[in-house]
């Protein structure tokens, strides 16, 4: 690395901390003068709430839960919906059958299919893994499926000319080729997944951080919830930033905007 | 016998404003070693030509032959050096790009990078072979692409205008290179250009394209010159002088 790019780094992480500190800061402030109210507790409180939180073990244990959920959702949708969205972009038959069924489920969001993940698989584990495996398919399908017709005409022409056979070109170009928009797709269905985590925890579940928000709530811990909130906020960045780096692994080196 | 018979080729697009002629008849034979530079207007169908001797697409009418078999569909021994510089792969470096090749006929590591690096050498950028296309300037990967095309060792090597988005300087430089590349391979190149100065520069013979749509073969001009070619010499001169009445009547047509 250059010393160029170790200064660029430095940048970035001392971007990201002023950033949070600002945060912080525009929190205390709003939560000490404007609305002084206990509904609205300071990053103080909700800090000591957070230790107390984690010396018990339940903050963990809460994460885990969530984040184990999206895990398992997220291998399975991503699985399922790499080869999928290879299939739909590479042969025009696949593409005209199973597009109506992209374009039909990508409008029910998993939010709305908590009721029928409950009623078929009950409030155990597998209705939010399955919820979280829903959410993240059809995206993931989609940005397959585009990332392959992204794939450049000269790029598969010039295999061909150097004596590829169809599967060579496929597997030496069009996947290398398409990894990039799959794995940004990839990083949009993560997104989506801590949405609908909290979501079916709120409805069905015995722990994790919707359960932790649900229970704060019948009991008026406020600063419970403020600690779920923060925790899934920062959760989310993490995982998003790992992704990121994933993605310039992989493609960054010939991808200047990612 | 010749390398390339193109006999009476003609190519019709169907597109959803109807049937559009790009070639009409073109007829053209190229012999082994020759290097031929195919020049015309923008719109005359040149690409189209290079194209189906590539094989990636088919002609309406008339036939390409290769070694007096028939032409079908793209294949190694027709190397072809595209205009832009989409065709490099970016997630390969320089060197892995040039053995892509290679490396599809299931030859060894180490004797496709050997291999790859001798051809790195010969198009000027030894020592760079583990960069990555995206660190590199459009002079360098239109090197690359040159270096990727020869290292498959094919019998014709076809170009489509490779030098056309390059600046001047690095134009100049380039055409310099591949004179020499030429004169020590021995390989046989169809040449596709717009410009006047390029093809008299490079050629063996110029071959002059009515403009489109429905381009033909207008005239072969030979250009019987020493390599490497002094561009204000009087023999070039005149070559670009009779090169140039062709086009021009075609612009102004």
């Amino acid at each position: 690395m250059s010393g160029g790019r170790i200064r660029d780094r430095a940048f970035t992480v001392l971007g990201y901390l002023g950033g949070f500190a600002l945060l912080f800061l525009v929190w205390h402030v709003a939560a000490t003068w404007l609305a002084r109210s206990a509904l609205f507790p300071p990053p103080g409180p909700v800090l000591e709430r957070a230790v107390v939180l984690v010396e018990d073990g339940l903050l963990q244990e809460a994460v885990l839960a969530s984040l184990r959920r999206i895990g398992q959702g997220f291998l399975i949708g991503s699985a399922v919906g790499i080869p999928v969205g290879l299939a739909i972009g590479s042969f025009g038959p696949v593409r005209a059958v199973l597009e109506p069924w992209t374009e039909f489920f990508r409008f029910i969001p998993a939010v709305a299919m908590i009721t029928v993940s409950v009623i078929w698989f009950g409030i155990g584990e597998e209705s939010k893994v399955f919820l979280i495996a829903y959410t993240t398919v059809f995206v993931v399908i989609i940005a397959t499926a585009a990332g392959v017709g992204a794939v450049a005409r000269d790029k598969i022409r010039a295999a061909q000319c150097l004596g590829a056979s169809r599967l060579q070109v496929f597997a030496l170009v069009v996947l290398p080729a398409t990894l990039p928009l799959m794995l940004t797709g990839m990083r949009l269905a993560m997104a989506n997944a801590f949405v609908t985590i909290v979501a079916a925890e709120l409805v069905a579940s015995n722990d994790g951080l919707g359960k932790m928000l649900w229970d704060a709530r019948l009991f008026m811990q406020v600063e419970d919830i403020f600690v779920a909130l923060v925790t899934l906020g920062l959760l989310g960045f993490s995982v998003d930033r790992a992704f990121r780096l994933a993605i310039q692994a992989f493609a960054g080196r010939y991808n200047p905007t990612m | 016998m010749s390398l390339v018979v193109l006999d009476k080729v003609g190519k019709t697009f169907r597109g959803r404003t109807g049937a559009w002629e790009a070639v009409r008849g073109f007829s053209l034979d190229l012999a082994e070693g020759e290097f031929v530079c195919l020049l015309g207007t923008s719109g005359c169908g040149k690409t189209t030509v290079l194209n189906m001797v590539a094989g990636f697409e088919a002609p309406s009418a008339g036939r390409i032959l290769l070694d007096g078999a028939p032409v079908r569909g793209p294949g190694a021994e027709r190397g072809v050096v595209f205009q832009g510089h989409d065709s490099l792969y970016d997630w390969l470096s320089a060197l892995d790009n040039i053995a892509f090749g290679l490396r599809l006929r299931g030859l060894g590591r180490r004797q496709r990078r050997e291999r790859a690096a001798h051809f790195l050498g010969m198009v000027g950028l030894g020592g760079q072979g583990a960069k990555h296309p995206a660190e590199l300037s459009g002079g360098m990967k239109q090197r690359i692409q040159i270096a990727r095309a020869l290292a498959a060792d094919p019998r014709i090597l076809l170009m489509d205008e490779p030098f056309g988005a390059l600046d001047a300087m690095t134009r100049a430089a380039l055409q310099a290179e591949l004179t020499r590349i030429w004169a020590d391979t021995q390989k046989t190149v169809l040449f596709i250009t717009h410009d006047i100065e390029e093809a008299v520069a490079l050629s063996t013979r110029v071959a002059v394209m009515t403009r489109g749509p429905g381009g033909t073969l207008k005239a072969v001009v030979p250009v019987d010159l020493p390599f490497p070619r002094d561009r204000t010499s009087d023999g070039f001169m005149a070559a670009f002088r009779q090169v140039h009445a062709l086009i021009h009547a075609e612009i102004l047509a």
